[in-house]
């Protein structure tokens, strides 16, 4: 399974966690597709806490955490 | 006596207090979450507080600015922040300092510091700051909103920076909805995250990501990773 945690805003009409099925998906980019997420709208993405593309493979056992833009003060 | 109740704490105590009054603390940015950051600072008797602000201050400012009042408007914010903390805490220094923050000026600014608090409310700067701090291996204590969200992350030298997890490519809009309720969470927190580095404190946000959902009222942890094409570490490789 791959472990999907979404944050703020993205949670809105989502859940917080999700997990998918694997072998379903092969890039961050798939499981962002699969939640209606606008790519253009992803400003952190990260793959067991690395840095990482929309294009990145992802596989079973991975966390994926997924943060719109957070910086106001 | 003053600090009695944070001195009955054993994590502080005379020594800590002690440690508290020499510590050099930077503040980039007056607004929101420097309120609280700033207040509770000057509170718990930081020595020497250093606060950078360009604008002034406008009737927006006023649903999470608490350090500013109606009858300010139009006034220097860094100046009159000074005067409130002053008026708060007479025993400590505070250096207001009314300048934007570029790549020129931002080495001289937080040289000298034992930490720098972030409080500002664009991308930009923060990672002006960011990349600052890491050449300069001063802790760095991160922190922003977006309504009832908001984040507080703490960096150093050997732990990942804003660049390392990709915050370059945030685009936020401008200006962005804030709940003053959450700023002062957020701010509060990076309170806390500084006085506990400046304690040497254990558990610190090095390395964490800490997520605040005012709306499913949570916090989450990340644990991140060094990114190694981060080119703010890698420029100490040169």
């Amino acid at each position: 399974m791959i472990e999907v945690r979404l944050f703020a805003t993205f949670r809105e009409g989502r859940q917080k966690i999700t997990f998918l099925e694997a072998g379903q998906f092969q890039t961050a980019a798939q499981v962002i597709d699969y939640f209606h997420i606008p790519h253009e709208e992803v400003a952190i993405c990260l793959i067991n806490g690395r840095h990482s593309k929309l294009d990145a493979s992802v596989k079973n056992e991975d966390v994926l955490a997924l943060f719109p833009p957070v910086g106001g003060g | 006596m003053r600090y009695e109740r944070q001195i009955l704490m054993k994590e502080i105590g005379e020594e800590g207090q002690n440690t508290l009054k020499k510590s050099k603390v930077t503040v980039i940015g007056a607004g929101g979450l420097a309120s609280p950051v700033l207040t509770y600072l000057a509170c718990a008797g930081v020595g020497t507080i250093t606060l950078i602000d360009y604008d002034t201050v406008s009737d927006s400012n006023l649903n999470r600015q608490f350090l500013y009042h109606e009858k300010d408007m139009g006034m220097n914010r860094a100046e009159l922040a000074g005067e409130v903390l002053n008026s708060l805490n007479s025993q400590i220094t505070i250096n207001p300092v009314s300048e934007r923050i570029d790549e020129e000026n931002i080495g001289k600014i937080i040289n000298g510091a034992d930490v720098v608090i972030d409080c500002v409310d664009n991308v930009e700067t923060r990672l002006i700051v960011n990349r600052e701090c890491i050449k300069q291996d001063i802790p760095l204590v991160e922190g922003g909103v977006y309504g009832f969200y908001g984040f507080v992350m703490s960096i150093k030298q050997d732990f990942p920076c804003l660049e390392c997890i990709g915050y370059g490519n945030t685009k936020l809009k401008r200006p962005g909805p804030v709940l003053g309720a959450v700023v002062g969470v957020i701010g509060s927190l990076q309170a806390v995250e500084c006085i506990k580095i400046l304690l040497g404190l254990d558990e610190v946000l090095y390395g964490k990501l800490l997520n605040y959902d005012g709306l499913l009222v949570s916090f989450d942890l990340v644990e991140l990773q060094k990114n190694d094409l981060c080119e703010v570490h890698g420029l100490l490789k040169d």
